[in-house]
Formats: structure tokens, C-alpha cells, sequence
């Protein structure tokens, strides 16, 4: 059974009706079974939101006139929401499932956060709008359908769902979608119409494909039909005029040159020291070989008994002798010192390989 | 066998014992042919084997690895023989009954040299007792650190106040009618100030690879000081100098060979640093031992090998007025007024009348002031200077930003500070704490080394720079020594770690609320250590 | 968060439009205050434009206190008015025991004084009734200025109107350019100096949101000029630099929103007066702002102002219809006093605007 619209005046006599009384009136009415408002608000916030019908199979229709913020907010699948002229901040905030239609413009944070539902407005929307929109698989993505353009840092962190901006009447504007856009979007799409600029290096800026028009003709008749703008269907559908906004997937994301790369190609040639040093850029391990030693085993045979003791001590096999005359593999030897500690007759000296880059 | 005597250095002496496990020991060598310090060495050991008491005692040789004993060659800590061990029989641990220095100074009757750091931390470190305590909440919001656009910008050069900005007005533009101070915008973290000489070319120009690298493909304006040893002349001809600021000090090392390529050049220098004292030898000069004078370092420097050392202050400089004229004048008339040229002053009790009177120079010449702490680093330096002499950075920071606050010329003369930044493993928190008191900018050079593979710390490990047996390929001029630094790896451990600092001073600049740099924003500050607060003039909390 | 509101007309309206247009967005009020700024008065004041007017609220030794000192100084009182006051009961107000809107004919020293010379004498002379008043709270003057009328006072801002008979139009006390907010802007103490709009010398702003460079800006501004005091709120920062880059630097109003936002750096380097605009940045660094903050102001030639932090952060929209332009926090004040606009022409300010409306009533939109 369908009862009759109720309509509430916020203002009267210069006595405003505060946005708890007038919630928990429309509570009070929806207990009694009534599921149609007209409301002249006063700027009373969340109108509209968190509701559902006491039978709920029925639908709740809020009418409003100058709601304050957050209208729609947390609102139902069922619920519709027609706003008559602009609203401020944060209209279907956390939308989860309502229609809201607004005839005017939307203050900053429109969309912000909605992942259910549909967000239809004829004018404007500002600053930050569509941020952190989502999607629940389990649910229907949101969509937010907004005429003309939005504000700056739009649809920040954004992860899911579907925003679709019109660009009507911007041809003075430099960014349908102001400055800074998209920072941090991991998820969703955008379908935009006219010139935009300043869009974060996260995501990919595409042609529409077929699908993509065949959403947005389907999509576009319903949005105008809930705007009264029927007339503006062929103007919004030349479709290179639109282009697609999606994040930039990892493998399509610039990656930089190593620094190893950037001294091979850019830097100095030869190096910065390169007149005064010829260097191989080799780099030497702790206990290198050869010319990485610190320090080198010098073998004198004044005193060598041929005992082998350093042949056969030597821990890298370095130590070779012919005719006993001993010597050491400089490719082996890392200059440990021991073939000088086990030698009974001294032969073995280390020296210093300290020297100078020249 | 020798006979010991009681005055004769021992073992215990040293600062360090080797730790040494014969029993794990392969004897494969690498501990000992890995040691740049020679500390230790195979020695075949005479050991009595078990007897039965009925046969003569029998002996067996062994071979073990044992520690030298001498001033020259004796372990610094290093812990390269741990490194290369692949058993783990063999460590250097600290000796409490170290008597060293004793030793050392009635040995040689000269005064102990060490290099790296101070190990003589009795004060704390301030910077950690100030936490952020301001946070964005719900007044004002807070900026996600890896999402939102932050600048983190610091000007360096002289800052006129607005009202001496040579502005006209045409048509409703403002217009620059003259010449204005040189003012450049850069990252507010100055990497280097460690000269050719003291560190090796392999870490130089790594410093500079990662310098340009952050500049040109990160598009994070990073500068790098010179140091006093000059610069290499094919840097200076490239157009890589324009990340370079140049630093002269008293001993004028390498300028020859930069006036002689200044008509050369394709690119200004990002700034001339005029480095007047440094925090961790404040009144004492610069000191580079000649073993690290290798050919090069003599060439670009014009000089032999010897132990070189810098006077303590410049000799044509006998008061403010004349280094004002002579130094700051002649530096910015060379690059015909379009270079910053800065100061470096070790901080001190008088540091504040040096930046008032540098604030009050009518030539509008002085384009940055550095204060340098006394946990700063060097190459090389004697020991009382480096223990015993200096003066914290946090409340010398402080009062020369307040100092120009009271005269309502905070920001014109920009402030850097450093000196042991970054020493207990948070740079970026160093560095915000900084600039929130007031800095507009940090520099640090011991980090970078650390970053590039420094082992020393600041409880004595190693520190043996002045020596020129770096283990790490870092401070030392060795060839073998140095080609253990691969430049590339160091160059881009360099770049992370400023990537990481750059991420992390976002995530401290993001809850304050702030995507420009909070230059004297100590209102974020708080302490619970009330002497903190009061002589800082932040928030006490507890 | 604060909402504010700034209303510049063709016709003398008078303060209760402010009170209606503030009515729709209490959301943000707390109580915590009224107050308002008048300027280009009509009604009662319109004969004596020239002449300065005292705005002043005191007790009654601060009252004659304060006109002594006036009288030693040689101002000469021409015209006196007082609100009529309906002290009901129940009204949520901490009144003061009067409110003194006097104006004076200046001293006869003064009489061939320059322009100038007469502004720093009204300075001085406000500077010194406030010091003189604050020893032991005596009062509080908020505005010693020709064609200027300002009240502000702690509690509710209807029972604030009903208290002074405000919600009842008058002819008597009217204006074209009205300012008004409906709460104190500080996080701290509640106190009258504390409360918007702020006044200086002809300049007016009004804002909302942190002041997170509050410090930086303060210790800069603490030496800059004489007038640059009290610090009860952190929005006076945005008043003081708006007075020093305007009046004492002489620089054109849109180097206002270059000071206080100062564009990125990518964006300078690509413009050709981008020296400029880096010393500018690098100058007056001390008064650049970085916290989430809407200002609306006026300027001493009667030109509104709107600006926004360079985040925008906080909402504001501007309508207008042929008479009258308002700016304010929220749509809702817009739509209860001009419903029947055209909605299109609303301005919806971004990061980077200066919205500027002429004593014409042409809003103009610069680009920083």
C-alpha cells in the first residue's frame, strides 16, 4: 500500500529544523509506512541516506530542495534521491546501492567513496570527486555520471567502478578534469569527454573500444533521460571525443636506467679521474688474487732445503717449484703469508703490494 | 724466545683482541691475506703434546693465525678476517683493558691521529630525544607520503627580503630590474664535502655519478661539495659541474687548476662552499696524511708527498670583514656574481655573532651558512681535536635561526647543518628535526661512506681513515684497496639510500600536514627531556 | 570546520542577510560566536564616510578610558550609535556592558594631513587604545577606520543577532560589503580578538582551516610592521600577509595567492616570469601556507577576494545575480538568499584562482 508524499519545511518563521530533528522525523514516517518525502532543507545533512522501506520490497523516494552535506549518504539500493538544484560536499558518500539525481552542481567529495548504486548530475562536481570509489564484486559497480566537468584531484586512490564525465559546456576550460587527477588509482574506469591535462603518470589514457561504446550509448540515454536532457544524446556521443582512463598496469610502467647504465652512457667519458687514472673498473674481492693481493710471497733460495713443507701447506695450491726453485702462482696466491710462517729455512718473505694508480 | 718486558707493547694494549678458534680453523689463509692493517699473520706455534709422564715431553708444530703487536700493525676492528672466514673461527673483539693511547703517546711523543669519527660519546644525541609530536588529524589533513605531491626544495644564496626584491611594476607584472643575489633551489640534503685525497677516486666519483644520476634521470636536485682537494678538471669542463659546489679552504687545494679552466667551463657551479672549520676538528685544519697523497691528489693539489696539512684559518682572513671582502667578494666576482658562495663554520659558542655579523653584510654576498657539528667525520685529525673539541649542532642550529628570527631575517642567509646526521640509523628523521628547528638544509659525508661500505662506527670500530689502509676500498688510495669498491654498486647504494630518505622525509613531512619543507616549524617538535625543551624552545611533554 | 561568508552588493543591505546566510550552514558553528565586518556603510554613517569610525566594546571605565584618550589626541566625536539591545533571557551571549560605534572628526593637527599620514595616525592611535584597553580587560577595539563598522562578540550566533536586534532589518545600519562568520576561528581559548573577520587598515579577511605554517608565518610577520599583532588566531597570518604584500610592498593583489601558494616548481620553470615568481618564493618563503584554508577578504578599494589553499581543501562557492555577489563556504547559504539564480554562473573556485569581484560587480577569475 502506497501512502501519500510527505512534505517537510526545514525553515519557518526563521526557526530551522536541525538536521537530527528532521532525521529522526523522516524515521518516525518511514516506521509509519510512508516511503515518499519532499523536503525544503536548510543545508540538514545525510537527507536521504541510510534508509530502506519498513516493507522492504517497497522503494524510498526522497525529493529534496537545498540539502546540506552528504546528501545520500550510506543510501540503499531503493532508495532515489532527486536533489533540485546544488548540493554541497559529499553528496552519495559511501553509496552503496542508491540512485541520486542531482539538477544542479555537487560541492567537493561527490561520489567519494561509492560503491554501489548510481550518481546522475546535471552540473558540476568539485574537488576530489569519485576519490576512492570501488567495487564488491558481489555487487553492482557504482557509476557516477556527471555532465559537465569536476574539480582538481579527482578520483584519487580510486579502485573500482565507473565515472563518466561528459565535458558539456567546457569548451573554456583547460582540464575537464582540473589539475592533478587520478594520483594513486589502482582500480575502475573513466570515461571522459574533452580536453584534460595535468593527469597523474599512473594510469593509461585510451581510445574507447567496442564494449566501451555500447556501455556509454546504453549508459548515456539513461543519464540524460534522469537529467531532462534527452537533447544532448548526439552531441555527447561523437565517440573520439572520448578517451578511457585506466590504471597503468606494472609492466607498462617506465622503469630507469641503472646507475651502472647511466656511467656507461651519460657520464664522463672514461671517467672523471680518467686523465690521470687508467681504471678497469674491476673490483676486487677481500683475499683476491693476483694483482688484489695485499700482500706477496717472495721466495729466495739461499736457504732452501727443498722440504716442500710451503708446497704442501699452501691452502690455494699456488706454490709450484722446477728445479728447486720455488715459486708462486700469482693467479692462485691470495697472499695469506702462510708458505713465510711455515717455512723452517725463512725463504719466503711477504711483501707489500701497496702501490699507487697510475 | 724474545724476553718480554713490562713496558714493551702487548697484546692487551691493543683496542682490539683476535679471537681465535683453532679447533674451527681450516687454515685456508683468507683471514690473513684479506687484512689491510696487517694484523694478523700465519705463525707456526711450538705446542707440547700430552704426555704419560714416562716418555720426555714431546713437542708438535702448529699452524694458527696470530695477532701482530705493534703500533704499526695491530687490529683496528675492522672484522674483514670475520667476513672472509668461512668457519667462523676468527673475530676481533674489544679489549676493556685497552690502554693504547697511553701507549702510544709515551712511545712516540707525538699526539694520537685517527680518522672517521669521535669515539668519545658521552652526550647523547640530542636530535633523539625530539620526537614529531604534531600530527594532522582532523584540523588539517594529513598527505599520504607515496601518493600526494611534495616539494622538497631549499633555496641556497643570499634571500633578500621582499621589500629589497628590485621589483617594478609594468601593466600589473612585476618585473626584475636588476641583477639579484644568485639563488638557486635544490634538495635540502648536501651530499659530499670530502676531499679528493682523503677518500678514493673509486668513492669520489661514484658520489658524483650518484649526484648527477639523482639529478638527471630522478629529477632530485641533489648537490655535492667538492671538499678542499680540488676537483677533477674533466668534471669541471662537463656539464655535470652545475651539481658541484665547489669548496675552497685554507689550504686552497686545486684552485689553480680550476681558475685555469674557468674559461673552459660550459656550466656554472652549483656554489662555492668556503670552508672556514669543520665540526669535527674545529680551530684545527684540514690533515691528509701522505700516505694518501698518491700522484694524482699531488697533481691536482700542487704539491709533493707529504703529510698535508691545512692551516687552521685562512691566512689572509683577520676579521669578519675581511673574509667577507676577500672571500665571499672575490669567489662571487669569479663567476661573475651568479654562483651562491656559502660558509662552513665548525658550530660553536660564537657562531651566532659569525651569522649576525654575515646577516648584516650590506653586499648581500653571503649565500648559505654551514654549521657543522662536533659529531661530524674526517679523514684524519688528532685525536683531542677529534674527542675533545666542538660543540653539539642541534642548539647551535637553533640559535642562528632564532638569531635571525629576532632580527626578522630568518631565510636570508639559508642554514645548513650536519655533523654525525643520520648516526643512529634515521638520516631523514635527522634531517626533518633539523629543518624544523630551523634548518633549511642538512649535508653529510660519513653517511655516505658508511652507505658506500664503511665499516667504522662511532664505539671505536675501526676508524682508522688517516691511515690509508681502508679495508672498504673508501678512505685510502691503495690500488688493491680501492678496486675492492665496485663505484657502481656504491653509487647506487648512494641513490637508494636518498631514495629511501626522500620517501621517509615524506613520511614525516605527510602527517605534519605539509608538502613544502616546515623550515622553523618547531611548533611539530616535541620533547620529554625539559632541558631540551627549554633550551630549544619546543614543546615539553611526558 | 568555520564557514564564512562575504557578501558585496550594488544596494545597502543590512546584517541580517549575514545571519541568513549563515543560518543554513550551522553545521560548523559551536557557539562560540558572531561577528561581522561592514564596509562602504550607508544608513546612519553614509554622511561621515571620510571620517574614521571606532568599533569598540568595553566596560565602562575602559569606555571613558578610551575617549579620553581619544580626546587627548585631539579627535573630536561626531556621531554616536548604539545597537538597540533585547537582552532577553536564555540567550546563550557573554555580553560586554557596551558597544561604541563613534565617529570622530580628526585632530586639527591633522586637518592638511596626506592620506597617509592620516592612516598612521589611526594605526598608532588603534594600536594604543588596544594596549591601553588589555591591561585589565577593559575592552576590545576592532576597527579605528574610515567607513568601516565591526562587531564581534562570544555565543550563539542567533541568539548574538537577537541580542542586538539584528534578525530585524534597519535602515539606519546598513552596508555594501559585508563579511561574516558564525564562529570563532581558533582551537584554543574563545576570545573576542580571536573571532573573524580581521580588520587592518581597509583590508578584511575571513578564513577557515589550520594554519600549519602558523609559526613560520607568525615569527615573521611579529617584525614586519607595527600593526602585525596579537596572534590570537592563526588566521591573522592570512590578513598580515595580505597587508604587507599589497600595502607595504605595493604588489599587485594576484602576488597575494603567489605568496601564500606559491606554485610548484615544475610549473615556474616553464613560465617566462618565473624569476619573479621564485624570488617571490623564496623571499616571503615565511609567509607561504600549507594547511587546508579558504580566504575571503576585502580590500580597501571595496574589491572582494576569494582564495584557496593550493590542495583545496576546503569548499567555497561563489553566486551572484545583477545586485549582488556572495561567496561563501556552502551552496545552502547561496541557495537560501538567492534561489532564484542563475546556477550555472557559480563559481566554483579551484587551487590555483584568485576570484576577484569589482566595485561593478564583475567577478574575475585569475589564474595563479
Amino acid at each position: 500500500m502506497t501512502k501519500e508524499e510527505i512534505y517537510i519545511k526545514t525553515l519557518e518563521d526563521n526557526k530551522r529544523m536541525s538536521t537530527q530533528e528532521l532525521l529522526q522525523l523522516i524515521t518516525s514516517k518511514i516506521n509509519e509506512g510512508y516511503t515518499n518525502f519532499k523536503i525544503d532543507g536548510c543545508g540538514q545533512h545525510n537527507i536521504g541516506g541510510s534508509s530502506w522501506a519498513k516493507d522492504r520490497n517497497e522503494e524510498l523516494t526522497f525529493r529534496i530542495t537545498n540539502p546540506g552535506q552528504r546528501a545520500g549518504a550510506m543510501a540503499l539500493a531503493g532508495t532515489n534521491i532527486y536533489i533540485d538544484g546544488s548540493a554541497p560536499a559529499d553528496v552519495g558518500w559511501l553509496n552503496s546501492g542508491a540512485k541520486i539525481v542531482v539538477n544542479g552542481d555537487c560541492g567537493d567529495t561527490a561520489a567519494h567513496c561509492a560503491a554501489g548504486g548510481k550518481i546522475y548530475v546535471s552540473g558540476r562536481v568539485g574537488t576530489r570527486s569519485g576519490a576512492l570509489m570501488k567495487h564488491d564484486p558481489k555487487f553492482e559497480s557504482p557509476e557516477f555520471w556527471v555532465l559537465k566537468n569536476t574539480g582538481s584531484f579527482g578520483f584519487e586512490f580510486m579502485g573500482g567502478g565507473i565515472a563518466v564525465i561528459c565535458g558539456y559546456d567546457c569548451d573554456n576550460i583547460n582540464s575537464v578534469l582540473g589539475n592533478r587527477s587520478c594520483v594513486g588509482m589502482v582500480g575502475g574506469t573513466i570515461y571522459v569527454r574533452g580536453k584534460i591535462e595535468d593527469i597523474a603518470d599512473c594510469v593509461d589514457i585510451q581510445s574507447l573500444c567496442d564494449d566501451d561504446i555500447n556501455f556509454l550509448s546504453s549508459g548515456l540515454k539513461e543519464f540524460l533521460k534522469e537529467i531532462n536532457q534527452n537533447n544532448l544524446y548526439n552531441e555527447l556521443t561523437i565517440w573520439n571525443e572520448w578517451k578511457k582512463i585506466v590504471p597503468l598496469p606494472d609492466n607498462k610502467k617506465e622503469k630507469n636506467i641503472s646507475v651502472a647504465q647511466f656511467r656507461k652512457t651519460a657520464w664522463v667519458e672514461n671517467g672523471i679521474f680518467g686523465d690521470f687514472i687508467q681504471d678497469d673498473y674491476k673490483v676486487y674481492n677481500l683475499a683476491a688474487t693476483g694483482e688484489g693481493r695485499i700482500r706477496i710471497p717472495a721466495w729466495e733460495n739461499n736457504n732452501c732445503i727443498d722440504c716442500k713443507i710451503c708446497l704442501n701447506n699452501c691452502p690455494q695450491n699456488a706454490i709450484g717449484n722446477e728445479n728447486k726453485i720455488y715459486f708462486s702462482d700469482s693467479e692462485k696466491c691470495i697472499g695469506c703469508g702462510i708458505c713465510e710462517a711455515v717455512c723452517p729455512k725463512k725463504c719466503w718473505e711477504m711483501i707489500s703490494n701497496r702501490k699507487e694508480i697510475s | 724466545m724474545a724476553t718480554i718486558s713490562i713496558n714493551q707493547l702487548h697484546m692487551d694494549d691493543l683496542p682490539w683482541i683476535i679471537e681465535y678458534d683453532e679447533t674451527k680453523c681450516i687454515q685456508c689463509g683468507k683471514c690473513s691475506a684479506s687484512c689491510s692493517f696487517n694484523a694478523i699473520k700465519p705463525v707456526v706455534e711450538k705446542r707440547r703434546k700430552p704426555s704419560n709422564g714416562l716418555q720426555k715431553p714431546a713437542f708438535e708444530n702448529i699452524l694458527v693465525i696470530k695477532q701482530n703487536v705493534s703500533f704499526e700493525n695491530h687490529c683496528r676492528g675492522c672484522g674483514m678476517c670475520s667476513r672472509v672466514c668461512p668457519n667462523g673461527a676468527i673475530k676481533a673483539i674489544r679489549n676493556p683493558n685497552d690502554r693504547y693511547s697511553v701507549r702510544y703517546r709515551a712511545a712516540k711523543g707525538d699526539s694520537l691521529k685517527k680518522g672517521g669519527r669521535s669515539n668519545l660519546n658521552t652526550e647523547g644525541r640530542t636530535l633523539d630525544k625530539i620526537k614529531i609530536g604534531r600530527i594532522s588529524q582532523m584540523t588539517d589533513p594529513s598527505l599520504d607520503a607515496a601518493r600526494h605531491k611534495f616539494e622538497l626544495r631549499t633555496p641556497f644564496g643570499r634571500i633578500l627580503s621582499a621589500d629589497k626584491l628590485s621589483f617594478e611594476n609594468k601593466d600589473g607584472k612585476m618585473q626584475l630590474s636588476s641583477q639579484l643575489p644568485p639563488n638557486r633551489w635544490i634538495y635540502p640534503i648536501i651530499m659530499g664535502d670530502m676531499s679528493i685525497g682523503a677518500i678514493s677516486w673509486r668513492m669520489w666519483e661514484a658520489m658524483a655519478v650518484a649526484t648527477a644520476y639523482l639529478n638527471e634521470v630522478m629529477g632530485i636536485p641533489v648537490r655535492m661539495c667538492t671538499g678542499e682537494g680540488g676537483i677533477p678538471v674533466r668534471l669541471l669542463k662537463s656539464k655535470y659541474v652545475k651539481y658541484m659546489i665547489l669548496q675552497i679552504a685554507s689550504g686552497h687545494f686545486g684552485w689553480n687548476r680550476i681558475i685555469q679552466a674557468m674559461p673552459d667551463m660550459v656550466e656554472d657551479p652549483a656554489g662555492i662552499l668556503i670552508k672556514i672549520g669543520q665540526g669535527a676538528k674545529p680551530g684545527d685544519g684540514g690533515l691528509l696524511m701522505a700516505s694518501k697523497v698518491a700522484k694524482y691528489v699531488q697533481e691536482i693539489r700542487g704539491v709533493p708527498r707529504a703529510d698535508l696539512l691545512s692551516p687552521p684559518t685562512h691566512q689572509g682572513l683577520y676579521s669578519i670583514e675581511e673574509s667577507v671582502q676577500k672571500m665571499f667578494l672575490s669567489m662571487n666576482a669569479a663567476f661573475n656574481f651568479k654562483v651562491p658562495v656559502a660558509i662552513k663554520v665548525a658550530a660553536s659558542v660564537t657562531s651566532v655573532s659569525v651569522y649576525n655579523n654575515l646577516l648584516r653584510d650590506p653586499y648581500n654576498i653571503v649565500g648559505g651558512f654551514f654549521i657543522d657539528g662536533l659529531a661530524a667525520g674526517t679523514g684524519a685529525a688528532h685525536e683531542i681535536s677529534l674527542n675533545h673539541t666542538g660543540h653539539p649542532i642541534t642548539s647551535k642550529l637553533r640559535d642562528c635561526y632564532l638569531a635571525a628570527v629576532h632580527q626578522g631575517r630568518q631565510g636570508e642567509i639559508p642554514l645548513f647543518a650536519g655533523g654525525g646526521l643520520g648516526q643512529t640509523g634515521s638520516f631523514a628523521a635527522d634531517a626533518f628535526k633539523l629543518i624544523c628547528l630551523g634548518a633549511n638544509g642538512v649535508f653529510t659525508g660519513r653517511l655516505l661512506l658508511e652507505i658506500a661500505g664503511c665499516i667504522g662506527n662511532d664505539t671505536g670500530k675501526c676508524n682508522a681513515c688517516n691511515t690509508g689502509l681502508c679495508p672498504a676500498g673508501l678512505a685510502t688510495q691503495d690500488v688493491c684497496l680501492t678496486k675492492r669498491l665496485d663505484i657502481d654498486v656504491a653509487a647506487q647504494n648512494i641513490v637508494n639510500y636518498f631514495l629511501a630518505t626522500d620517501m621517509e622525509l615524506k613520511k614525516l613531512m605527510g602527517p605534519v600536514g605539509n608538502s613544502t619543507l616546515p623550515i622553523g616549524r618547531s611548533d611539530a617538535l616535541i620533547t620529554v627531556d625539559k632541558h631540551v625543551a627549554n633550551r630549544l624552545d619546543i614543546q615539553y611533554v611526558c | 570546520m568555520c564557514r564564512i561568508g562575504a557578501i558585496k552588493s550594488k544596494k545597502y543591505l543590512h546584517p541580517s542577510i549575514a545571519l541568513k546566510l549563515m543560518r543554513s550552514q550551522q553545521k560548523g558553528h559551536d557557539n562560540s560566536g558572531f561577528a561581522f565586518v561592514m564596509q562602504d556603510l550607508g544608513g546612519i554613517f553614509a554622511a561621515h564616510k571620510d571620517l574614521p569610525l571606532l568599533s569598540m566594546s568595553a566596560t565602562v571605565e575602559g569606555t571613558r578610558r578610551a575617549e579620553d584618550i581619544l580626546h587627548n589626541l585631539g579627535f573630536t566625536r561626531v556621531l554616536q550609535w548604539s545597537p538597540e539591545i533585547n537582552n532577553q533571557k536564555g540567550l546563550k551571549i557573554e555580553p560586554m556592558p557596551n558597544y561604541i560605534f563613534e565617529t570622530f572628526q580628526y585632530p586639527k593637527s591633522h586637518k592638511y594631513a596626506t592620506k597617509e599620514e592620516k592612516e598612521e595616525l589611526l594605526i598608532d592611535t588603534a594600536l594604543l587604545l588596544r594596549k591601553e584597553l588589555e591591561k585589565d580587560n577593559a575592552g576590545f577595539i576592532f576597527s579605528f577606520w574610515p567607513d568601516t563598522l565591526t562587531l564581534k562578540e562570544i555565543g550563539s550566533p542567533k541568539d548574538i543577532g537577537t541580542y542586538f536586534g539584528l534578525w530585524e532589518e534597519n535602515e539606519d545600519l546598513c552596508a555594501k560589503v559585508i563579511t561574516a562568520q558564525c564562529r570563532q576561528n581558533t582551537n584554543y581559548d574563545i576570545v573576542r580578538y580571536a573571532a573573524h573577520p580581521f580588520f587592518l587598515e581597509g583590508y578584511t579577511i575571513l578564513a577557515n582551516g589550520e594554519n600549519t605554517f602558523f609559526e613560520k608565518n607568525r615569527d615573521y610577520q611579529q617584525s614586519l610592521y607595527k600593526g602585525y599583532i596579537g596572534f590570537e588566531s592563526d588566521s591573522q597570518c592570512f590578513l598580515y600577509t595580505l597587508h604587507y604584500v599589497n600595502k607595504i610592498l605595493k604588489w599587485p593583489i594576484q602576488y597575494y595567492k603567489h605568496t601564500i601558494t606559491p606554485l610548484p616548481f615544475e610549473e615556474i620553470e616553464s613560465r617566462p616570469d618565473r624569476d619573479v615568481l621564485l624570488r617571490i618564493k623564496a623571499s616571503l618563503s615565511h609567509l607561504e601556507i600549507n594547511g587546508p584554508n579558504t580566504i575571503l577578504g576585502v580590500l580597501p578599494d571595496g574589491k572582494m577576494l576569494c582564495v584557496c589553499d593550493s590542495k583545496k581543501l576546503r569548499p567555497v562557492v561563489i553566486g551572484q545575480d545583477e545586485d549582488t555577489v556572495i561567496m561563501t563556504s556552502e551552496v545552502t547559504g547561496i541557495n537560501d538568499i538567492m534561489p532564484n539564480r542563475d546556477i550555472s554562473k557559480d563559481i566554483y573556485p579551484n587551487e590555483k584562482e584568485t576570484i576577484i569581484v569589482t566595485n561593478d560587480l564583475t567577478v574575475e577569475r585569475w589564474q595563479q
